[in-house]
């Protein structure tokens, strides 16, 4: 018995660790390759490229990330809150109407949306990354939460109504402490999804000093890469541009697992 | 105090801000698209006629919307059930919880937090027909045969394009199916191993009926997420070679931005969106029955 458990491990464990060769060799093979003729020069390039600077790069991503991800937070908790907590008419004729909108592609309303951006002036500025974002992470990012917000007994909130509670005050003492899981969630989530977007910044962004990581690391793809080391010092730039989303990630697993399951199993 | 379960106008102004800055804009971009679609417009002039049905007509007899919803469908199959299949048999090896569980988990979940627009560019490199990693290595090991211009060959762009999308989003079915195993009860794995069922016979009748729920999930999400696919394929193919991997978001992106048709564009569109609907209208049905 001892030796049939010990040899189904060894299988299992082989199994697990050629997936994870598979998962991670072209990652390490990019790494690798990235110090490839000039050693840590390739880093140094691109710190120091003039026409895109890397710490800019960086910075644009962050601050459309960080607005975003707040912005979409703010949003669907007030929201959710009321439709999880509040009776007035047309409720549920709002919500479906509301989800009816999880399905909506992007890419699959370019030209309107494209349009908006111009008329509002937003071309080329990082508020019109931002809004189109906002507006469409919202509504998964309201589902996830107003299923989670169903799970917070309504005595609780009544009770503290009673005892003089504004309905703003109860959202604001309890509705965000008691939610703070999802509310994790949510942040990690819309984080991550907002700096690996790579189509509203295409729609947007022109001018170089605007770019994005993910229009970053296009712009130094779409130079030629023959020479292996043109190649060395690209696998060098999408070291430094991943860098940051790895680090979030590790520091975040948590959040960004449990996120993407609350809003895949309860779809 | 008013309880807040009571006709309570003040929930309109909680919605409110979701209603201006979400709904109105992609309500908005939906309406325009249908009514564009009518039109002649090319996207930037002032000037725009009704042409009815016109651009639908067009559409219908046109070849390369017809490989790009196909191309679309392969994209789904494929996708979805290796994923699934790759994701599922991988859950269950990780639901035994061996020592070093959450590392495996860690590694593959990892290409999620990764961009795909720098996925794509590491895996241009990777794939290059003659100075990439993977032809490389399989001349090395004498597979000559097997070392093919990946995205450069009709017959493989496509497969390549899905292979890294796989390598993109299985963790993503992996961790689905992974939360779905952890709530299903242990006694069930009890009465199989009574009955003397083996660890595949375990697998095939009684583990994966169980998660059947998510398995209809991960598909129907898979269609959405087909619908959406964008900037893999225009990262790592264009939609090239010829037509070979065109999909109906980066038909519709040629058309709106390098043929400044924007009528025909929103007709690509409105498909896009129809079936989209649908689609989000059966998983939000499908959520609620479990």
């Amino acid at each position: 018995m001892g030796k049939k458990k010990m040899k189904a491990a060894f299988l299992v464990y082989l199994i697990l660790i050629l997936c994870a060769l598979i998962w991670l060799l072209p990652i390490l093979t990019a790494l690798v390759k990235s110090f490839h003729i000039n050693g840590l020069g390739n880093y140094l390039y691109v710190l120091t490229y003039e026409k895109i600077s890397y710490f800019r790069v960086i910075f644009n991503s962050l601050s459309i990330a960080v607005v975003t991800a707040l912005g979409v937070t703010l949003i669907s908790s007030l929201a959710a809150y009321a439709f999880s907590k509040m009776e007035f008419k047309g409720r549920r004729l709002f919500y479906g109407m509301i989800l009816a909108c999880l399905a909506v592609p992007v890419a699959a309303v370019t030209s309107p949306l494209f349009n908006v951006i111009k008329v509002f002036g937003f071309l080329d500025k990082h508020i019109g990354v931002i809004v189109p974002l906002v507006a469409f992470h919202t509504p998964m990012m309201l589902l996830m939460t107003k299923n989670y917000f169903d799970s917070i007994p309504d005595e609780l909130l009544e009770s503290a109504r009673i005892d003089g509670a504004s309905s703003f005050g109860i959202w604001y003492e309890f509705m965000l402490p008691l939610g703070k899981p999802i509310i994790a969630n949510v942040m990690v989530l819309t984080f991550i999804y907002t700096w690996n977007d790579y189509l509203v910044p295409l729609l947007v962004l022109r001018s170089e000093e605007n770019y994005t990581v993910t229009l970053a690391a296009q712009y130094f793809m779409s130079s030629t890469y023959q020479s292996p080391e043109d190649v060395a010092r690209i696998y060098a730039v999408m070291m430094l541009l991943t860098l940051p989303s790895i680090l979030v990630y590790l520091f975040s697993q948590k959040f960004l697992v449990s996120g993407i399951t609350a809003g895949s199993v309860k779809g | 105090m008013k309880s807040l379960r009571k006709n309570n106008w003040m929930g309109y102004l909680y919605i409110l801000p979701l209603l201006l800055f979400s709904t109105a804009l992609i309500y908005y971009c939906m309406v325009c698209t249908v009514g564009v679609s009518f039109t002649d417009w090319n996207g930037m002039s002032k000037e725009m006629n009704v042409v009815g049905v016109k651009n639908y007509v067009k559409l219908l007899n046109d070849k390369t919307f017809w490989t790009a919803a196909l191309n679309n469908m392969i994209f789904f199959v494929g996708t979805v059930f290796v994923q699934a299949g790759v994701g599922f048999f991988l859950a269950v090896l990780l639901k035994l919880k061996l020592p070093g569980t959450s590392m495996f988990k860690a590694v593959y979940f990892m290409p999620i937090a990764m961009a795909t627009s720098i996925i794509t560019a590491i895996f241009r490199i990777i794939l290059d027909p003659t100075n990439g990693a993977l032809n490389q290595f399989l001349r090395a090991i004498h597979l000559d045969f097997l070392a093919v211009s990946w995205l450069g060959d009709k017959r493989f762009a496509l497969f390549a394009v899905i292979m890294v999308n796989i390598f993109q989003w299985m963790g993503f079915s992996m961790i689905t199916y992974y939360a779905s195993l952890m709530s299903l009860p242990d006694d069930v794995y009890e009465a199989a191993k009574i009955d003397g069922a083996g660890f595949w016979r375990t697998l095939v009748s009684v583990t994966f009926p169980m998660v059947k729920g998510t398995t209809n999930t991960l598909i129907i999400l898979g269609i959405v997420g087909s619908l959406k696919t964008f900037d893999i394929v225009k990262l790592l193919t264009g939609g090239g070679p010829g037509r070979a991997t065109t999909v109906l978001n980066t038909y519709l992106y040629e058309k709106a931005f390098n043929d400044f048709n924007a009528g025909s564009a929103s007709a690509i569109g409105v498909a896009i969106l129809l079936i989209a609907l649908v689609m989000s209208g059966l998983q939000v049905k499908l959520g609620k029955e479990e």
